[in-house]
């Protein structure tokens, strides 16, 4: 057990590399697919060590400080945005056994600290000391503290419904039924969200480059930027996690298919939702910076109130109550 | 919202669709017989009637020409015959104009090189320069076409 | 009250939306433009300053590198003007090739705006469809003249190639296909909500600042004036073929993408209308096979696909002009920039300046 303690989280470390390793991969395979080309296939059979070859390329270029930066928070920053990236994936459950830490408010230590990334962003957009990446920042802070609202409020119709924070009993509580069924404009909201948090199109106005170039990144070069992307692509791990855990029933199997592995399951719809996020990114144009912050506060956030104004009511109708 | 799902609908049919892409350089692109490539120069065609270097437009091909060394011939041979591909835009011109079709284009167009002396091509190359030439190229020339040259 | 301050930021020329080497000196407060100062001339290569050196053919390359997404155009502004000047005859062929090259560059050139528009706000597939569909276009310009962009494939007194076998038939085909497949560019974009937020009612001028800005094409047009060269001074065989002048009603970027795509249709109708009378014949009129035009003065108008694409010359009876001057409708076009920027969201910046499709090229001379 101690030794597990100890191991698990490198072990998680090494598998989430080689998830964001190949998830760049498929990302940039099924966009190819959309636009009718094959994608990376240079680099390796299949150009599966595309991002291999790019990382080193990363790794060896050299490290880039602006004169005029304030070198401190520039080198701090990447590790403030990375640190709760990998924080946050202690409490997901991946199977009923693998999870590294199993408390109470599992889901409220995700959202908490999950927060804590949009500091690194912002102290990283500030010490670049660059009019691009600052104008980036401000909309990275702006965009993901209005998001975490509805995204926050789409969950406590879950929350309601489960009576526990904890993210092992809302899994278990799917045993009957996904809550993507009962809570589906609780799922809509919290894609978006989950979308508008994780800064991808459409909501990727903090690096939107047709306008500001590279957003908050613009002045990071070599292994700096690498853990800017490493952040932002863990993040699509675990957001994707979470939303297996939330709304499709985690490891649980459909049709009662019960030998397939739990993690098979997770797997599957896991690599579900990360597919539709790169479909969406593939598809949609970028919204504007006025428009999003209207869309969070005038649309979502009360449709996500309502969502939890009827589960409450739905929760005293006899036949529904069952569901919820 | 219609909208959005109407248009994500465009994108996952379009994953099924064969790919366009072409495996160049693997693979070389096919081109039609028209395209204008690097030129192939057939010293023994030339006349040294100077046309083609009068009538390009970046000035970017040097002849000179020498008189026929068997003296029962009359008129000139070509000495040297160079052009710099530097400024050649491949416009065509030169092979328009040319009235024994000593320079014709080919269809071949890798130029990339490490240095710029190597863009300079002398005769030699020009001539050696002799794979896929095009095959139409004063048949379909139109009466008069011949630029404003001399 | 906390302090403010304006932001002086550069916006180019290396950016990835100003579409080449146009550089924005922008005032901003907070994300808000206060003032826009576009510097133009990093693409300067001095053509109309070249031309007074070159031969009447030897210009038409140099055209192709002017306006570089819709070089037929180009090509025939300059020949047109001088077969005016010389009052030479075209064959009937020659001009219905011209016309079928001229209008399918007209669809690639608006396929290559839609694409770039929307990667402007952020959306990529689009632009490799768009991409796609003009490759084919491209590749029927490539058996056609033997280049991919700059075609040079027009000269005074008619066209360098006649269509090779089996040509004409490609290009029936492509307006077909290209008639099918407009539906879904309508359904991948105009329907897609984030792209009708971006766009509705951004960058609106008016009829008169239009014309006070000298705005041409369908910058003119979205703004209800139906004006269109090709019917209005038409030139070429124009004349003998129907199509409709689509105009827009508010005048906003959205109005602008629909004007476009209505005249991607336009242009299409206009292609199959050239093939169901095109015959065998000449491409050539009798030309002197040294081109000396005649003292005097010409200015003739085309409609390119960015707008009026004039070219006036003055000849002084010698085999090169004495002077050459382009009508460069992008140019005329990116100077209500600054008017139309004054107070919009810098995000708003690109979606109007994408709108106005400049083509830096054309812009620089």
């Amino acid at each position: 057990m101690d030794l597990f303690f100890y191991l698990g989280p490198i072990i998680l470390m090494l598998l989430l590399l080689g998830f964001v390793t190949y998830a760049i991969l498929f990302e940039r395979k099924v966009i190819g697919w959309i636009q009718n080309r094959p994608g990376p296939n240079q680099v390796g059979p299949w150009g599966l060590f595309q991002t291999i070859a790019d990382v080193a390329k990363l790794l060896l270029k050299e490290d880039i400080v602006p004169g005029k930066a304030d070198r401190a928070l520039f080198k701090l920053a990447p590790i403030i945005a990375f640190v709760p990236a990998f924080a946050i994936l202690a409490v997901i459950p991946f199977t009923e056994s693998w999870q590294f830490g199993d408390f109470a408010v599992g889901l409220l230590y995700y959202i908490a600290i999950s927060s804590i990334t949009i500091i690194g962003i912002l102290t990283g957009a500030w010490a670049s000391n660059n009019k691009y990446s600052l104008l980036g920042g401000m909309r990275s802070a702006a965009q993901m503290i209005s998001y975490e609202i509805p995204l926050v409020l789409s969950v406590v119709g879950i929350v309601m419904t489960t009576g526990s924070l904890d993210l092992n009993d809302i899994v278990l509580a799917q045993k009957k039924v996904w809550f993507i069924v009962p809570q589906f404009l609780a799922f809509l909201i919290f894609l978006i969200a989950s979308l508008a948090e994780l800064n991808r199109t459409p909501f990727d106005l903090p690096e939107a480059e047709s306008e500001l170039v590279a957003g908050y990144h613009v002045e990071y070069t070599g292994f700096r930027f690498a853990f800017f992307m490493l952040a932002e692509y863990v993040y699509v791990f675990a957001m994707a996690s979470l939303t297996t855990c939330l709304f499709l029933g985690g490891w649980l199997p459909l049709f009662g298919l019960t030998m397939i592995p739990g993690i098979l399951w997770f797997l599957l719809k896991f690599s579900l939702v990360v597919f539709s996020l790169f479909w969406i990114r593939a598809t949609m144009p970028r919204l504007r910076v006025d428009q999003l912050m209207q869309f969070a506060w005038k649309v979502l956030l009360p449709l996500s109130l309502l969502n939890i104004f009827l589960t409450a009511i739905f929760k005293e109708i006899p036949v529904l109550s069952s569901f919820y | 919202m219609f909208g959005l799902l109407k248009g994500l609908g465009v994108t996952l049919k379009n994953m099924t669709k064969p790919k366009v892409t072409y495996n160049y350089p693997a693979e070389p692109i096919p081109v039609p017989d028209r395209f204008r490539g690097i030129q192939h120069f057939d010293a023994e065609k030339c006349i040294v009637c100077n046309q083609c270097a009068l009538v390009c437009p970046t000035d970017c091909i040097t002849l000179t020409g020498k008189r026929n060394p068997d003296p029962e011939k009359k008129g000139k041979v070509i000495e040297i015959y160079d052009i710099n591909f530097e400024i050649c835009i491949l416009c065509d011109l030169c092979t328009e104009v040319c009235p024994t079709e000593a320079i014709v284009m080919t269809n071949n167009f890798e130029l990339a090189t490490y240095s710029r002396d190597d863009l300079f091509k002398n005769m030699q190359w020009l001539h050696d320069n002799n794979q896929n030439i095009r095959q139409e190229n004063m048949s379909s020339k139109p009466p008069g076409a011949a630029g404003g040259a001399k | 009250m906390l302090r403010t301050e304006e932001m002086l930021l550069n916006m180019g020329p290396q950016h990835p939306s100003t579409h080449g080497v146009l550089r924005l000196v922008i005032k901003i407060d907070g994300e808000i433009i206060r003032e826009v100062d576009p510097v133009v001339g990093y693409l300067h290569r001095g053509t109309e300053k070249l031309a007074e050196d070159l031969t009447y053919t030897q210009i038409i390359p140099y055209t192709d590198r002017l306006d570089y997404v819709s070089a037929m155009t180009n090509n025939y502004a300059v020949v047109h003007a001088t077969e005016k000047l010389m009052g030479l005859e075209v064959p009937e062929r020659a001009e219905y090739l011209r016309m079928i090259t001229m209008e399918l560059n007209r669809v690639a050139s608006h396929l290559v705006w839609v694409g770039t528009y929307l990667l402007d706000l952020g959306a990529m597939s689009p632009f490799l469809y768009c991409f796609q569909d003009r490759e084919t276009i491209l590749n029927l310009f490539n058996e056609l003249c033997g280049a991919r962009l700059t075609y040079n494939y027009m000269r005074v007194g008619g066209v360098k190639w006649d269509a090779p076998e089996g040509w004409l038939q490609k290009v029936e085909e492509f307006v077909l296909y290209m008639q099918k497949e407009l539906a879904t560019y309508h359904d991948l974009i105009s329907g897609n909500d984030i792209f009708l937020q971006r766009t509705r009612g951004i960058g609106i001028y008016t009829k008169e600042q239009a014309l006070s800005y000298a705005l041409s094409g369908s910058n003119l047009r979205v703004t209800g004036v139906p004006w269109d060269l090709r019917q209005h001074q038409s030139y070429s065989l124009y004349h003998q073929f129907q199509f409709e002048i689509p105009t827009g009603e508010t005048g906003d970027v959205l109005d602008k993408y629909h004007l476009r795509m209505q005249e991607i249709e336009e242009s299409l109708k206009i292609v199959k209308q050239v093939l169901d009378v095109i015959k065998e014949g000449p491409i050539m009129g009798k030309v002197p096979k040294v081109l000396r035009v005649p003292e005097g003065e010409v200015y003739t108008g085309v409609e390119s696909p960015r707008g009026e694409l004039g070219c006036h010359i003055v000849s002084n009876g010698k085999n090169k002009p004495w002077r050459l001057k382009f009508r460069r409708p992008s140019f005329y076009n990116l100077q209500i920039l600054p008017e139309l920027l004054k107070g919009e969201n810098i995000s708003n910046l690109v979606a109007i300046l994408g709108g106005i499709d400049i083509i830096l090229g054309e812009v620089d001379g």
